[in-house]
């Protein structure tokens, strides 16, 4: 064979190899052009290297190193072209059938209750302002939910209507220490976490206690009989209320964001004294956040400490409040119907 | 408690603007609900505290804008011109229950000419909503509404003699109030009695056969004092409210009651004229004596924050009424007035100066000294659950503690013991303290249906209550399920969940047969061989029960061995540095072998070798069925981590296995 005839072979090959590499639209179309050029047995390729067999002694040095480059060259083209395929499609004008507007596969995600949601972001961010969480029992005694609160026998909020007391639990009460003769309820208000922590631990403490708390409330869009509370609690040496209203300030600016302000209002709670109602500037506006006041000497002394050495602070949110106006969620009953197409909004 | 603008006028001056009164009342501690114009006067609504028994009457609003505005405060004189009789000619008084009546006190006024009230008197009565009767019904509601003191007017002619008894009802006993309706007043009620029966429920009410009309001449004015929690437990016990039993249930003036009386008996004379007897009838305890309070100048900047002069101090404490007894540079010592039962501590001097001074003088930007605080392994591990929940397409629930009857009977897999029951139902039906969260899971997943949602993929994360003898019971917290998907699908989910807590736990299945669920699906489950709970499909009577169209699986587990399983802080394993080799078995094995049973096999024969082994399925056909056999295809993956695991070793791993199957089980291998 004369070389020019090979070289002109050769030239072909390359030229017919990378046009139909480069076209080759997908995985498929590639691998058959493979086979075409590059193919083991009979490519052509291969065919056009058996014609190197019949060119002349003298030029097939010449013959060979051409060959080489034509082999490497197309070689390169097909490896681009596979790095196009496998790269999605590569550059080249995309198939009409690809229509990238079309929904993905989406896994279906859970959504988390929006009062998970807010306690979490709540203890998050007391957490970081050194509150560690605590939780306790749901069913309290008297002592508990009362008695160590300064809560008398004849205040107004130990009315049995006023709460849950349980039935059997005279009959359960029976043997069991300091709860011997006291009848049981549902706990109505997170502050009994903080008596127990308290009763175990020496001062310093600086807690947020949370959880379900319970009060025989007619259901509307504002009250239900079981809600969740988060009450913090802080007492030290040198604990004032302008520590109080700092913290709360920090969280409420942690929280909401923005150049928050705090006001507090006179109130009345038997586990503090003073008592305040606290509100926060919003939007030009005041609004309330919930109850707070150093908590109250007989409260200290109930669990052992000693109110002139120590002092402290304690406030409470309704988690239900701060998550219905965080969203607009006008009813609350919302919050316990489980609608899935209401939980899937947070 | 709504004041009238004018009425308060009365007592204190007031040049302010409304709104600057309504704020600085609020700022003082009575919260304004809302203002509303009547009649050219003004009626303003204040919130007032339990503890502020004190400001549920004109008066002891007047006494807070005089404190605030550093004024003086005009009290009316209270001075009724007594006649020649005398009352104790006249009517007696026995207290027979003094636990009930702490004091009662009684006067005369004879020859009174019932008639309507004086314009002024009515409209002031207006502004607060309360409609005018006769001029000695409205005295009695003008002076409760002045100073809080509760009084009642009998017509003395209407009595059944002249003695009146105040003594505990008898059983059976009733009376027809001024209200006319007719009341229970037996055991535990207080009643003013004459010689026959009782003529009105004190504290609360007065009867319909004694009260005040047009005919009226001669009148027996009541002044009491009743014991809070009596009054309490006969307004609820009877659900009869009324202004004086939500102003006796709060604890009144004690010295209030005989000024309450004078200042009744001078407005009658005014506006009714008559002859008051001379002297009064009293009876029952005498004011207690009130010990003084020492204030500690030092205290206030303890618990405030802040530094107020010693001069504002005693000024605000005597401008509420506190008498002072001594002072220097150190401490004030003062006398609570009589009508502010709720001071008698240092601290509680403490909030009001506080609340006078004014709570804006606390500053907001002092700087706290910083803490250290952990999250609890408990938090984290509930993070991770919800995380993987989430991840597995479960939305998360929050359904109610307490169930109905019927919901708690229908399932209990944790206890016997019977529920702890509210004899008031939390809402609805729902009494009784749930002992398992599937009941209300499957609650909520009805009403989704109901919705005709088309997913139901439900979670929640809450206590149990299970009952024990002699103690608080223990509240366990449970996680539990509810799905569309089939027992495998939940059952993937719960091992995904235990893989994510800590891989090297071990989960085992148990045979078990619970109430709802359907007894060819389901199981307990054990974690590292402690009960962690159940899985199952719900039975066709338990979707009955629940009125439930669709399956469902349910789940329900205890956090507490999740938490236990939990590798909170994994630890580094180095990453193989030898190739692995994979092994697929296909054994035809009797129906009665299970995959567990396989699965320890495999892992015993392959020892170290063995970095995971996959289950990949189940087939039967006609013949194997029929001989009661089934195949079983799995595959493994072999790896040393001291060397390449040659392809002779995976083969003597993999025919260990078959052997050892084929031995202990009979199971053959298939081609």
């Amino acid at each position: 064979m004369a070389l020019a005839e090979f070289l002109a072979e050769l030239d072909q090959l390359q030229a017919d190899a990378e046009c139909t590499f480069q076209s080759a639209a997908d995985a498929e179309a590639l691998e058959a052009a493979r086979i075409e050029f590059l193919g083991a047995k009979s490519g052509r390729l291969k065919a056009v290297q058996k014609g190197l067999g019949a060119v002349g002694k003298d030029d097939k040095p010449a013959a060979g190193k051409r060959f080489n480059e034509v082999k490497q060259a197309i070689d390169a083209a097909f490896e681009a072209a596979q790095a196009r395929a496998s790269a999605g499609g590569g550059k080249q004008a995309a198939s009409a059938e690809f229509d990238p507007s079309l929904p993905g596969r989406r896994p279906r995600l859970g959504h988390l209750h929006p009062i998970t949601q807010t306690i979490e972001d709540l203890k998050e961010i007391m957490g970081r302002l050194g509150f560690t969480v605590t939780e306790g029992p749901e069913i309290e005694d008297e002592w508990h939910n009362f008695e160590a609160l300064n809560i008398p026998a004849e205040h107004p909020a130990r009315d049995p209507l006023e709460n849950f007391y349980l039935s059997t639990a005279q009959a359960l009460a029976k043997s069991s220490g300091q709860t011997t003769g006291q009848p049981l309820l549902l706990r109505s208000q997170t502050s009994t976490v903080q008596i127990r922590v308290m009763e175990k631990t020496p001062p310093p403490v600086r807690i947020i206690s949370l959880g379900r708390v319970y009060r025989p409330d007619t259901a509307d869009a504002t009250h239900y009989p079981m809600f969740h509370q988060i009450e913090g609690l802080l007492v030290d040496r040198r604990v004032t209320m302008a520590d109080l209203k700092s913290v709360l300030r920090l969280f409420a600016r942690s929280f909401f964001g923005g150049d928050v302000h705090i006001r507090f209002r006179p109130s009345f709670f038997p586990f503090t004294e003073p008592s305040v109602e606290v509100d926060m500037s919003w939007h030009d506006r005041w609004i309330e956040m919930g109850g707070a006041g150093m908590v109250d000497p007989n409260v200290l002394k109930a669990v052992g400490y000693d109110p002139e050495e120590v002092s402290g602070f304690a406030f409470g949110l309704g988690v239900e409040r701060v998550c219905a106006r965080r969203h607009h969620v006008t009813d609350i009953r919302e919050f316990y119907k489980n609608d899935v197409r209401f939980l899937e909004q947070f | 408690m709504i004041v009238s603008w004018n009425w308060l006028k009365e007592y204190v001056l007031l040049d302010m603007p409304a709104a600057e009164l309504e704020r600085r009342l609020m700022m003082a501690g009575l919260n304004h609900e809302s203002t509303e114009e009547v009649g050219g006067d003004l009626g303003i609504d204040l919130e007032v505290t339990s503890n502020r028994p004190d400001c549920l009457g004109h008066l002891g609003i007047a006494r807070e804008v005089a404190v605030l505005w550093g004024r003086s405060l005009k009290l009316p004189a209270a001075a009724p011109r007594e006649g020649a009789a005398k009352v104790t000619d006249l009517t007696r008084v026995s207290l027979e229950c003094p636990e009930l009546c702490y004091r009662f006190t009684g006067r005369v006024i004879r020859g009174v000419k019932i008639g309507p009230s004086p314009s002024w008197l009515v409209r002031r009565l207006a502004t607060i909503g309360i409609s005018a009767i006769n001029n000695v019904v409205d005295i009695t509601n003008y002076v409760l509404m002045e100073c809080g003191q509760p009084l009642h007017a009998f017509d003395l002619a209407k009595l059944a003699g002249p003695e009146i008894i105040v003594r505990e009802g008898r059983p059976g006993e009733k009376l027809l109030a001024i209200d006319h309706k007719t009341y229970d007043v037996g055991l535990g009620v207080c009643v003013i009695a004459d010689a026959k029966r009782p003529v009105a429920i004190g504290g609360v009410m007065g009867g319909a056969e004694s009260e005040v009309t047009e005919a009226t001449r001669d009148l027996l004015i009541e002044s009491a004092e009743f014991a809070p929690l009596s009054i309490r437990t006969t307004a609820r016990k009877l659900n009869l409210h009324s202004p004086s039993s939500y102003r006796f249930e709060r604890g009144l003036d004690p010295a209030g009651v005989d000024w309450a009386s004078r200042r009744c008996c001078e407005l009658i004379l005014d506006l009714a004229g008559g002859e008051l007897a001379a002297g009064s009838i009293a009876v029952g305890r005498t004011p207690p004596v009130r010990e003084p309070i020492v204030l500690r100048l030092a205290q206030l900047p303890r618990v405030l924050g802040i530094t107020i002069a010693a001069d504002e101090v005693r000024r605000i404490l005597q401008a509420l009424g506190n008498r002072e007894v001594k002072a220097d540079s150190q401490k004030v010592e003062v006398i609570p007035p009589s009508w502010r039962r709720d001071l008698t501590r240092e601290i509680d001097l403490i909030e009001e100066v506080a609340r006078i001074h004014g709570y804006e003088a606390i500053p907001e930007d002092v700087s706290v000294p910083m803490a250290p605080s952990a999250r609890s392994d408990e938090d984290r591990v509930l993070s991770t659950i919800r995380h993987v929940l989430t991840a597995a397409g479960f939305d998360e629930a929050l359904t109610l503690s307490a169930v109905e009857e019927e919901w708690s009977q229908a399932f209990s897999p944790w206890t016997d013991a019977a529920p702890l029951v509210s004899p008031t139902p939390i809402l609805r039906r729902a009494d009784r303290l749930r002992r398992s969260l599937v009941p209300s899971l499957l609650g909520a997943r009805r009403t989704n249906e109901t919705l005709a949602n088309p997913t139901i993929e439900l979670f929640e994360i809450a206590k149990v209550y299970l009952p024990k003898p002699g103690a608080l019971p223990d509240e366990e917290r449970m996680l539990a399920l509810t799905s569309g998907g089939d027992f495998f699908a939940v059952k993937g989910v719960l091992e995904a969940l235990i893989a994510r807590l800590n891989p090297a736990a071990r989960l085992e299945v148990i045979d078990a047969s619970l109430e709802l669920l359907d007894s060819g699906r389901e199981c307990e489950l054990k974690l590292n061989g402690e009960r962690l709970g159940f899985l199952g499909e719900a039975s066709d009577q338990g979707l009955k029960q629940f009125e439930l169209r669709g399956r469902t699986t349910v789940a329900e587990v205890r956090v507490s061995q999740l938490i236990k399983a939990a590798r909170l802080v994994p630890q580094y394993q180095e990453l193989p540095a030898f190739p692995a080799i994979g092994r697929d078995i296909n054994l035809e094995l009797p129906e009665a072998i299970r995959w567990a049973d396989v699965a320890a096999i495999v892992s015993e024969r392959s020892g170290a070798a063995l970095e995971s082994l996959e289950f990949k399925e189940i087939y039967r056909n006609d013949a194997l069925r029929s001989a009661g056999r089934k195949s079983m295809l799995f595959s493994l993956t072999l790896r040393s981590r001291e060397a390449t695991l040659t392809n002779a070793e995976a083969d003597a791993i993999r025919a260990s296995i078959v052997a050892a199957c084929g031995e202990r089980f009979g199971a053959v291998l298939r081609a």
